[in-house]
């Protein structure tokens, strides 16, 4: 194992460690679905040969890039759809705030002179 | 018939008050003023006390966002309370910071009620005294839109201008943020045939509107905001 490869695997497994400590909960069932594709990719990391094997197989020249362009592609689309799903929440949130701005707007009103 | 103006105010209450007292000053020659105010999420909200009390040609009809959402929004909101209020002979749109004058508010009404269906203001007529880099970005902007818009207009991202009824009723907001000016022109483009004019108006540039308004950065905001509505908005 290279020097490169050992401060990779290092920093996957402290990723995911830090994950696992401080998000906690229902809503931290994500983490073993992270905790699968690091061990994946710390598999690869470990044994660069065996992904360079495999995109060999498929037409791809080296390893890294059999899992580049897949996770490229997914991030931009990841980026655009979360970007849409934003401006979704904005707009449903502008709804919200003006329907209540609407139902409450009040002409003001005259006031009684005040005694001094 | 009566003026509606649509106003929106985010934190500015002194600057405020002085804008009201000049509208409130001109509203009997106007055959009435009504102030659609719409309270954007300010930190201390706008409390009807503390502006001007109705007058037989004057009234102020407050409303309040619960949360800052931007001054495109707060003018679509005041945009949907003015129209279910009743009829008006023009739609003025104005700030609230000082910039904004009450006569120009009349020169606006005036084009609405002589038959415009869009009167935009037009600082470079009038007595403004734009700063050099406002008006380099101006003069990019005004390129811009009317390329977008095919509109030819000599001003970009003025805030005064009026409406007739149908027009306004044509042009729904959808930007929240600033990018709401050049909204405005693409909806009045794709409305169909009406009668766009531009009146000379002043914008007022002082320490303290140039502080509080929009700095010339805010156009890469803009961009970012009219591209984003163009990939991730409905269609139309």
């Amino acid at each position: 194992m290279t020097l490169a490869s050992a401060a990779l695997l290092a920093l996957v497994l402290g990723l995911l460690a830090y994950d696992v400590a401080t998000i906690r909960g229902k809503r931290g069932r994500y983490l073993l679905v992270e905790a699968a594709a690091f061990l994946v990719g710390g598999f690869f990391i470990a044994f660069p040969e065996r992904a360079t094997a495999i995109a060999h197989l498929v037409g791809i020249g080296r390893g890294v890039d059999f899992f580049l362009y897949p996770i490229v592609i997914w991030l931009v689309r990841e980026s655009l759809l979360s970007r849409r799903r934003r401006l979704e929440d904005a707009e449903r949130l502008t709804q919200a705030v003006r329907a209540l701005a609407v139902a409450e707007a009040r002409a003001v009103e005259a006031r009684e002179p005040r005694d001094r | 018939m009566a003026v509606a103006v649509l106003m929106p105010v985010f934190d500015e209450v002194a600057a405020l008050r002085r804008t009201l007292a000049g509208l409130r000053d001109v509203a009997a020659e106007l055959g009435g003023v009504t102030v659609f105010l719409v309270d954007d999420g300010s930190e201390i909200p706008v409390a009807p006390d503390a502006l001007p009390p109705p007058t037989p040609s004057f009234r102020i009809v407050v409303a309040r966002h619960g949360v800052n959402l931007g001054q495109g929004a707060a003018i679509e909101t005041a945009r949907q309370i003015a129209l279910a209020d009743g009829d008006f002979a023009a739609y003025v749109t104005m700030d609230s910071d000082g910039q904004h004058g009450a006569e120009d508010a009349v020169a606006l009404a005036r084009a609405v009620e002589g038959g415009a269906d869009v009167a935009f203001g037009n600082r470079f007529l009038g007595g403004s005294r734009v700063p050099f880099v406002r008006a380099i970005v101006l003069a990019a902007a005004r390129t811009f839109e009317r390329h977008l818009t095919g509109l030819r207009l000599a001003d970009a991202h003025n805030g005064l201008r009026a409406f007739s009824r149908r027009a306004l009723e044509r042009v729904p907001i959808r930007q929240n943020r600033m990018a709401h000016a050049t909204e405005i022109k693409q909806r009045v483009a794709r409305a169909g045939p009406l009668a766009v004019v531009e009146v000379p108006v002043t914008v007022r540039y002082t320490a303290e509107t140039l502080a509080k308004g929009q700095s010339s950065l805010g156009a890469v905001v803009i961009l970012r905001d009219l591209a984003q509505q163009y990939l991730f908005g409905e269609a139309e």
